[in-house]
């Protein structure tokens, strides 16, 4: 307990596992995207950026409260991703990656060229309103959200898009369309993790949200494992905290991405949980548990 | 019987190859009728044009009395036609049950937002899902496997969910490409009397099949396909007998 208290009041922990939060929302909803419904998303840093920078100069200019400043945030990234969907949800694979890949870039070069948002030079002044508890209730909430989500007939359509895309057609679902849904839902996310990103740093500079973001919140999701949430959560601190906690870890960041990634396609191509019900685990283990002990320890 | 499926001059053409050339064909209601042919005859080019997965180049697809040509494949599925694929295309990460559930989508209509709220409308849909896809499964006699991951059934079991699958849309028409294949001769057996216990809950069916034996039992007609275009029509016995279908087809057999 003393130990909890200590990391919760000391302020560098305290940053880093509400940073920590923070992408974690982002990693879900790309986890929708990707890990789900199996659409490759190069941009998901854009999106952050469309929630982080609505908000802030909502909450800067026109002085909304911060929670409805979070909820446009979400909606305007969502409307980007629909936006975006429209045109791209009919590549695959390699195209759209590309695609999303390139829109990421337009929009962090967008923001750099807007005087509004300060351009190049950054955008500060904003008022500090994220905090830990914040962050972990939206945490539970989205882990809540996309679990009832995957557990429905929207979520068995995603995922069975990912399956087979010309058997999910056939079985009456209109991919093109449940795509663009995926990407709205992943993006609102993003939007919602960029505003309480925004209103941490209290700056924010189109820098903040490059290519290696969107790098690095792919790799949480893939990790962890594709098509799992508690994988996604696996991911993104095991990858957000080593690099705080193992110095060498940071300075070789990219190097050690690149090698866990072969390693992972080697061994482990569906990620550290990837296809673990982890229901499923308790549940057989329960009932082993109640049965007669006829289990032999074997596995 | 009134038709309920019919092709009228339809053709498509990939490129220079002419997959089906000029085709008529029909379908009664309630009847069960087979589509046979050579390898590469293009008997499941045909299951795709019906299903809206390739369009035809020319010619029309009429399903109860309404042009159906051009249409996607999920809007196809919603007025009644449902299949399963000669090369299985199951969701193979996903369990039996979830499988099922998927084939009953266009049945049911919850979106993003009943997914969050669980509304009672939302509740009493899923359960209609999950009792129709247990029935689907009872059907083919996989109960007891609703929990597997699809790829870890057998060949034969895999067939079979496919059928549960197109079951559970509760299709007016089904389409069932070579579902006898790699099968043994006990598991034939009980596949002819699923499909007959199927046709007897008033679904008609097309069924394409290489088991002679096992199309000529069942059918109530038969049409046959050879490089795309029909050479014969009719009763199994009317076309065992024909000439231009022995030297096509069942002559290799025989001789
Ligand atoms: N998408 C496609 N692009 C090009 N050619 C195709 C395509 N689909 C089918 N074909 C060709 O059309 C012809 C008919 O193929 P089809 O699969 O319909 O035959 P089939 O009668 O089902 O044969 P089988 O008994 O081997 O399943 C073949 O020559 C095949 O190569
Ligand atoms: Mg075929």
């Amino acid at each position: 307990m003393e130990g909890v208290l200590s990391i919760l009041t000391n302020p560098y922990y305290n940053q880093v596992l509400t940073m920590m939060g923070i992408f974690l929302i982002a990693a879900l909803g790309l986890h929708l995207i990707t890990g789900v419904t199996g659409q490759f998303s190069f941009g998901h840093a854009a999106f952050l950026s469309i929630g982080a920078y609505s908000s802030a100069l909502m909450t800067i200019y026109l002085h909304t409260p911060f929670f409805l400043n979070m909820l446009v945030g979400g909606l305007l990234a969502a409307l980007f991703g629909i936006l975006l969907g429209i045109p791209s949800m009919r590549l695959t694979g390699d195209y759209l990656g590309i695609t999303t890949l390139g829109f990421g870039e337009i929009v962090r070069i967008v923001f750099i060229n807007t005087k509004i948002t300060g351009g190049a030079m950054g955008l500060g002044g904003i008022p500090k309103e994220t905090n830990i508890a914040i962050v972990y209730i939206l945490v539970v909430l989205t882990v809540f959200s996309l679990y009832r989500i995957q557990n429905s007939r929207f979520g068995r359509a995603l995922a069975a898009i990912r399956e087979d895309e010309i058997a999910a057609e056939t079985m009456g679902i209109n991919v093109y369309w449940y795509k663009i849904k995926a990407f709205a839902v992943g993006t609102f996310f993003a939007g919602v993790s960029g505003a309480l990103f925004a209103h941490m740093m209290q700056y924010l500079n189109p820098s903040d949200f490059g290519f290696s973001r969107s790098f690095d919140i792919l790799n949480f999701v893939v990790l962890g494992g594709l098509g799992s949430i508690p994988g996604t959560i696996l991911g993104t601190a095991v990858l957000s905290l080593a690099p705080e906690f193992l110095r060498f870890v940071k300075e070789y960041r990219m190097l050690i991405y690149g090698a866990l990634m072969i390693l992972m396609m080697i061994f482990r191509p569906y990620g550290l949980l990837g296809n673990v019900d982890l229901v499923r685990v308790f549940r057989s283990l329960r009932s082993r548990g109640a049965g007669k002990g006829t289990v032999s320890g074997d596995s | 019987m009134p038709v309920l499926l019919e092709l009228d001059h339809m053709t498509i053409r990939f490129g220079g190859l002419i997959a089906v050339s000029e085709l008529n064909m029909q379908v009664e209601e309630g009847k069960i009728g087979s589509l046979i042919g050579p390898n590469g005859a293009g008997k499941s080019t045909v299951f795709n044009v019906i299903t809206g997965i390739y369009t035809p180049t020319r010619g029309k697809v009429t399903f109860k009395g309404q042009n159906i040509t051009g249409l996607k494949p999920y809007a196809i599925t919603s007025l009644g036609i449902a299949r399963t694929f000669q090369n299985i295309r199951l969701f193979k990460n996903l369990s039996v049950l979830d499988n099922v559930k998927i084939g009953r989508h266009c049945r049911a209509g919850g979106g993003i937002f009943g997914a969050l709220t669980r509304h009672p409308g939302i509740k009493r849909e899923e359960k209609t899902i999950a009792e129709k896809s247990l029935s689907a499964l009872d059907l083919v006699g996989l109960t007891a496997k609703k929990n597997e991951q699809a790829r870890n059934l057998s060949y034969g079991e895999q067939r079979r969910l496919e059928i549960a699958r197109a079951l559970a849309a509760e299709p007016v028409l089904l389409l069932l490409d070579e579902p006898a294949a790699g099968m043994n001769p006990q598991e034939k057996q009980t596949l002819m009397q699923m499909i007959l216990n199927i046709r007897q809950t008033g679904v008609t069916i097309l069924l394409v099949e290489h088991d002679m034996k096992f199309v000529m039992n069942i059918s109530d007609c038969v049409d046959v396909l050879d490089y795309g275009c029909k050479i014969a029509s009719g009763t199994p016995s009317e076309v065992q007998k024909d000439p231009a279908v022995i030297t096509a087809y069942l002559g290799k057999e025989v001789g």
